[in-house]
């Protein structure tokens, strides 16, 4: 596929002429954070923002999404995806992305997700700033990005934008472009290397290490220490872009006849979880915080790597900065679990 | 990812239901309903013994509940509800022809190709007895092809006891060996009296040959399989039926996870050698 070029001065023609087409869900500044969210002007749009607050898989999996909706006479699906454009997306949230696809399709074809994925546009962009607790360049460094349609790296003067599909190609039309010089090209790719290779946190190993260090602990006391200050909120689920669980619940309008089934984020540090109801009450089968912890980084670590090929993290930092308690950062767990 | 002319277009997503008609429904203890369904449609519902369904009441939510019916007579299938939360609640208070919703089956049922021609013996404890009604029903309608037949149930009380017609039609049959206990007695029981173990020295020709079924409250399962380890039956020869809270009921909304199992896609049915090291297994 081409390399294009983008002048400065061009952007905000093309943002304008992306918003004439679909709504736009961009990176914005919200107080001191950032936050993924429909455009409303094109100059908020802020490439050059360290993180969001939650990740895009909200664009296609809302933390409350309508799944049915019901009444005296029956009922109905509501799948009703509208083309839009996801942009400004960092290359470890495209695989974050990229990893929740995976989780939706394979075995039984969520479409409540993946009705809002096809029909999504996403312009993938290089990281300007770097998120204080960010560590991707070291984990799943070495997959390759898919599943986005452009990518754009900034340079001077200038975005090197690169069309990775056809989808991608029938962008190109709201904006203006020349042809990327190879210059040009070697910047982009020397810009994008750099900012893997400058994250401010790094893990000491590899996928492969991590995932048999990770499954031989565990049973280590480890858990227990690390987990003696959780408070069971769930946040680093709620912000991670590869955390998919949901909670499904009913509700009724206020006619009292017809209402809707809908899904909502649900968290496994939550101490409901993985709660059963019985006649004795309820039974819990990970009932102590330790169990909850390790189940997140289990998963993450080890259960999840065989359906990824890879750990089922980004190394966006995001469940660093949510952590209340502030135990929650991968680099210093799996750091400790590799130093055993 | 194209849409064009995609099934992604009408496909309805997996929590949509089917609409099913209650063609019978009776207390059957002063928790439990029993409910024979048939879906709206026609259709038949082809499923296998121990698999599980979702089933539903729009407006209140839906819960996993395994087929407690055999799917020779696939026309209509069988589900009890304890009536202990609020979706059960709203589930019972359904009667002869009104409406649930059902989705599914989903996951493994018992492994029947590989049970064939084996001794078999089924331990059910409470209500765990409803989903291996699917499995009993079906040695019965098959009794041919199949060995020595034992079936233990265990109740709490002589008012737990399921399935009373059934249980009146195995106490006399000889195509299973059935025994019977509860943990407190009231004045009219003449059975046995004690814990489901205590049924194993009643029974003859459990052994290492023998494949076994379990379904009861976790705390039974410790005993049932000191026991069976006894008597020398290999732990690849054990299916226990476990059981989660279940959302979606296809792998997606992670509630039922055993470390890195799914219940609603490798189970309900787990071989017990393939889960015994899971520590959140039972």
């Amino acid at each position: 596929m081409t390399q294009q070029f983008l002048r400065d001065d061009d952007l905000m023609p093309f943002v304008e002429g992306l918003m004439n087409r679909y709504p736009v869900i961009a990176p914005v500044a919200k107080r001191t954070r950032f936050v993924f969210e429909k455009l409303i002007a094109a100059d908020d749009l802020r490439l050059d923002y360290d993180t969001t607050v939650l990740p895009p898989k909200k664009v296609f999996f809302p933390s409350r999404q309508d799944l049915i909706h019901f009444d005296q006479q029956g009922f109905s699906a509501c799948i009703e995806p509208q083309a839009q454009v996801l942009m400004g997306v960092h290359p470890h949230d495209i695989k974050g992305i990229a990893m929740s696809d995976r989780f939706y399709s394979d075995r039984h074809f969520d479409n409540n997700y993946m009705a809002y994925r096809q029909v999504t546009y996403i312009i993938g962009s290089s990281v300007q700033q770097h998120y204080k607790y960010a560590f991707f360049g070291s984990i799943n460094a070495d997959k390759p990005l898919s599943g986005h349609d452009l990518f754009m790296t900034k340079i001077d003067g200038g975005y090197v934008i690169e069309v990775v599909s056809d989808k991608g190609a029938e962008l190109l039309a709201c904006g203006s472009f020349s042809e990327a010089s190879p210059a040009q090209i070697a910047e982009a790719e020397a810009v994008n290397a750099a900012a893997m290779e400058n994250c401010p946190q790094k893990l000491n190993g590899g996928s492969a290490e991590i995932r048999e260090k990770v499954r031989a602990a565990y049973e280590s006391p480890l858990w227990d220490e690390m987990s003696e200050d959780c408070f069971s909120c769930g946040s680093c689920n709620i912000v991670c872009p590869t955390c998919y669980c949901f909670d499904v619940q009913d509700e009724w309008n206020v006619d009292g006849a017809s209402g809707c089934r809908f899904r909502l984020w649900d968290a496994c540090l939550t101490s409901e979880f993985s709660e059963v109801t019985g006649p004795g009450g309820t039974e819990n089968f990970r009932d102590k915080r330790a169990e909850r912890y390790r189940h997140r980084y289990m998963r993450k670590a080890a259960y999840l790597n065989d359906q990824l090929g890879g750990p089922a993290c980004t190394g966006c930092g995001r469940c660093s900065g949510a952590c209340t308690a502030d135990i929650a950062n991968p680099v210093n767990v799996i750091n400790k679990v590799l130093e055993q | 990812m194209s849409c064009k002319n995609s099934k992604e277009k009408t496909d309805p997503g997996i929590f949509m239901p089917k609409a099913a008609e209650v063609v019978n429904a009776q207390m059957v203890t002063p928790t439990e309903k029993h409910f024979t369904l048939r879906l709206n449609n026609g259709d038949m519902f082809d499923y296998q013994p121990g698999q599980i369904i979702e089933a539903g009441r729009f407006g209140f939510g839906e819960i996993p509940l395994g087929l407690s019916s055999s799917p020779v007579n696939a026309k209509t299938f069988d589900i009890v509800v304890r009536n202990i939360g609020k979706v059960s609640q709203a589930l019972c208070e359904l009667n002869t022809g009104d409406t649930m919703t059902v989705r599914g089956p989903f996951g493994n049922g018992f492994p029947v190709d590989e049970l064939k021609g084996k001794d078999i013996l089924i331990i059910a404890g409470g209500i765990g007895l409803c989903p291996v009604r699917s499995m009993i029903q079906y040695i019965l309608q098959h009794r041919g092809e199949f060995g020595r037949f034992t079936l233990f149930f265990g109740a709490r009380t002589p008012q737990d006891l399921l399935f009373e017609e059934d249980l009146e039609q195995w106490r006399a049959s000889t195509d299973v060996h059935y025994f019977e206990t509860v943990d407190r007695p009231d004045k009219a029981w003449q059975g046995n009296v004690g814990v489901i173990t205590t049924l194993f020295p009643q029974a003859a020709g459990i052994g290492p040959d023998t494949h076994v079924i379990i379904c009861g409250p976790p705390v039974m399962y410790k005993f049932v399989i000191a026991e069976l380890d006894k008597l020398k039956v290999p732990r690849g020869h054990v299916f226990v039926d476990l059981e989660r809270r279940m959302k979606c009921g296809v792998g997606k909304c992670g509630h039922c996870q055993i470390n890195d199992k799914y219940v609603c896609l490798d189970g309900p049915v787990f071989r017990f050698s393939d889960i015994e090291n899971l520590e959140e297994a039972i």
